[in-house]
């Protein structure tokens, strides 16, 4: 069950990380339409619809990485209450009935949807450079999947913290700033690569730039 | 029971399922599929095949396989996957990833230290400088990043402790960096009101133009509240040690505010003007933003691969959780309405008889009191498309009701029982700072949201004046 687990969290993690870089190619992309347009007098046929393109692959593919790393909200203001036996029996349930209905309704209807596109090489209609969107219809699809598979890992989650009233450890990762200063307290701004580097008031002699 | 009776039941049953902690995204998205089915269920669709299987005297298995497909013979999936792709092909969610990968960048470009000592030595001659250096700096910074709970954080382990040092009152220096870094999301670039576009339809430009002076209005009045509490209670923030700072001469002075405090001023400028005054679309703006955030990183050499690497992975994670409660709420919100839920609700608000302004306190009293226990995201995207069909019953301009609201979720951040930046700066607060402490210094600043609130009902060109003057009418 451990080794499953920590096969979903590496699959998520892995198309979750590898399609977040869409978000550095959309910045430069587009960046590059506004220059084109206002240095060159050019502007692109295709910045556009690679906007929505790159954003659009790139949540739905990292859905299973956000699920593994905890990172889809809830309203947990009674849910942190109980002990996580209790919060592992309640989820087991709820991811039968409100998970995997939804994850597979998403998998079959994005087939039929994308198929359907497919079948004669649809085109996107706001430009006329004929870009093609069945690739990113069938996204759908892919990120259903992958869902899947994180999904079954999260079951087993719940299962683990049932039998050891204890969640078992998320791979360690990237967390947001205040989750790690949080944890290490200010200590992570002084020492940790990770946080920034701080001049203190008291360095300001200096003009405020590091000695 | 009548489809209007389902759609409420829906709702109920949404609501409990929250309450139970499950992520939301999938319960919508399970509720609107589950509900949905029943709402579009035909029988015709689901059993003539079927029928004529059975009237050919076809084999079992065939028989099976035309079961089947007819059992998934329903619209509901056909509207869900539509209702997934067009959040996928949204452009104006576009913005978000791009405005959260520049927020990551600047968060980590290592600036707000610089600009807090530069700012509290620039505000040195003005009662509680160091609250007034750590309004700014917080404001300035939530502006750029948008991220509440990092600004929060970061101006607790640098500013409070420097404040608690020059023995101010843990209330009063702790409620100017609660309320502070809450300011992110209002003033404009921000994501709640690109999230607030997209879920009403009002145009992100308008919303932007017209958040702008209500959010500097609420920004000035924290800051005359600081300046006025502390020269009349001196105690509260006593005057700052000159001594110090006395070596620094203009000229330096002015140096750092260049290498500090103007280039975020500028970025961010840049950024809303391009917006404001048609240059740019949103989204355009957010890549240029973003690229400008990764140049001032490098310029301060903070940026590395390491850090890079992590702003990306962490604005995809945040981009997710967004997106996939939109997937999940325009379904469900498609069934809810299909349902006639929307009727229930528009004839139980009829049927209250209200007046305009009734209609509206009613309504940001209940976003006021969903703010206690939810986020923002969850209300905007979830709660309050539920508010905007009632709009024009009441001639209440969407626009209007969404800066409303943008203010109005200050709250939500600052109100116990689920106080984000209380809790934000009590993780890191030295140990003998309260959590009780905190409450009643972020106080004062909520009576200041309601009180912005009043001045924007009562004198509507705070709204309206730079979006007419700008766009027309």
């Amino acid at each position: 069950m451990e080794r499953y687990i920590l096969f979903a969290d590496t699959v998520s993690a892995w198309f979750g990380k590898v399609f977040a870089w869409c978000v550095m190619l959309m910045t430069l992309g587009i960046g590059y339409e506004v220059v084109a347009r206002y240095f060159f007098h050019a502007p692109t046929p295709w910045a556009f619809d690679f906007g929505y393109m790159m954003y659009g692959t790139m949540f739905m593919m990292a859905g299973a990485y956000t699920l593994s790393r905890e990172g889809h909200v809830r309203g947990d203001f009674v849910y942190r209450l109980w002990t996580p036996r209790t919060q592992a029996r309640v989820e087991f349930v709820l991811y039968f009935l409100f998970f995997f209905p939804g994850v597979l309704a998403l998998i079959f209807s994005g087939w039929r949807y994308a198929s359907r596109s497919w079948s004669y090489w649809e085109v996107s209609s706001n430009s006329p450079a004929g870009i093609p969107i069945y690739q990113l219809k069938s996204i759908i699809v892919v990120a259903g999947v992958l869902l899947f598979i994180q999904g079954i890992a999260q079951v087993m989650r719940c299962i683990i913290a049932m039998r050891d009233n204890e969640w078992p450890k998320p791979a360690s990762d990237v967390e947001e700033m205040e989750k790690i200063l949080q944890e290490q307290g200010g200590g992570a701004l002084e020492h940790s690569a990770e946080a920034i580097d701080v001049v203190l008031p008291s360095d300001n002699q200096n003009g405020g730039r590091r000695p | 029971m009548t489809d209007p009776q389902v759609a409420i039941l829906m709702l109920g049953l949404f609501i409990f399922i929250i309450m139970l902690g499950f992520p939301i995204a999938f319960t919508l998205m399970a509720m609107g599929i589950g509900f949905g089915y029943y709402a579009y269920f035909d029988a015709g669709r689901m059993w003539r095949p079927y029928e004529r299987a059975v009237e050919q005297g076809a084999d079992s298995w065939t028989l099976f396989e035309t079961w089947i497909s007819g059992f998934f013979n329903n619209r509901i999936f056909d509207l869900f996957v539509n209702q997934t792709y067009s959040v996928m092909a949204n452009d104006v969610l576009t913005a978000i990833p791009l405005f959260l990968f520049m927020g990551y960048v600047i968060e980590r470009a290592n600036i707000v230290d610089r600009l807090f000592s530069t700012l509290s030595i620039a505000a040195r001659r003005l009662p509680g400088s160091m609250a007034v250096a750590a309004l700014i700096t917080c404001a300035l910074f939530a502006t750029a990043t948008g991220i509440v709970g990092a600004v929060v954080t970061l101006m607790g382990l640098l500013a409070f402790p420097a404040m608690l040092k020059a023995r101010y009152d843990e209330r009063f220096a702790s409620g100017v960096i609660c309320a502070g870094g809450t300011l992110g999301i209002l003033i404009p670039p921000s994501i709640m009101l690109i999230v607030y576009a997209a879920s009403s339809g009002t145009s992100i430009v308008r919303l932007y133009a017209g958040a702008l002076i209500p959010g500097f209005m609420l920004a000035g009045l924290y800051l005359v509240y600081i300046i006025v509490r502390a020269t009349l209670n001196p105690s509260l923030a006593p005057k700052a040690d000159l001594s110090e700072s006395e070596g620094i001469t203009r000229g330096q002075l002015a140096w750092m505010l260049l290498t500090s405090f103007f280039p975020l001023a500028v970025l961010i400028l840049a950024v809303l003007g391009a917006i404001l005054f048609g240059l740019a679309t949103p989204s355009e703006a957010a890549a240029i933003g973003a690229l400008g955030g990764l140049v001032l990183a490098f310029a301060y050499r903070a940026m590395t691969w390491k850090r890079l690497q992590e702003s990306v992975y962490l604005s995809v994670r945040t981009t997710a959780m967004v997106c996939w409660l939109f997937v999940g709420s325009w379904t469900f919100a498609s069934v809810f309405s299909y349902l006639g839920g929307e009727h229930v609700v528009r004839d139980f608000v009829v049927g209250m008889d209200l007046t305009p302004l009734q209609f509206l306190l009613l309504a940001q009293l209940i976003i006021f009191l969903l703010g206690w226990p939810l986020e923002w995201s969850e209300i905007i995207i979830i709660f309050v498309p539920i508010f905007l069909p009632l709009l024009p019953l009441f001639n209440v301009d969407p626009l209007f009701f969404g800066i409303l609201i943008a203010l109005n979720l200050q709250t939500s951040f600052l109100t116990p029982p689920m106080a984000m930046s209380a809790y934000y700066l009590k993780g890191i607060a030295p140990p003998h700072v309260r959590l009780t402490q905190i409450f009643a210094g972020s106080l004062p600043y909520v009576a200041m949201v309601f009180l912005s609130m009043i001045l924007v009902y009562n004198i509507p060109g705070l709204v309206y004046w730079l979006p007419e003057m700008i766009y027309g009418r």
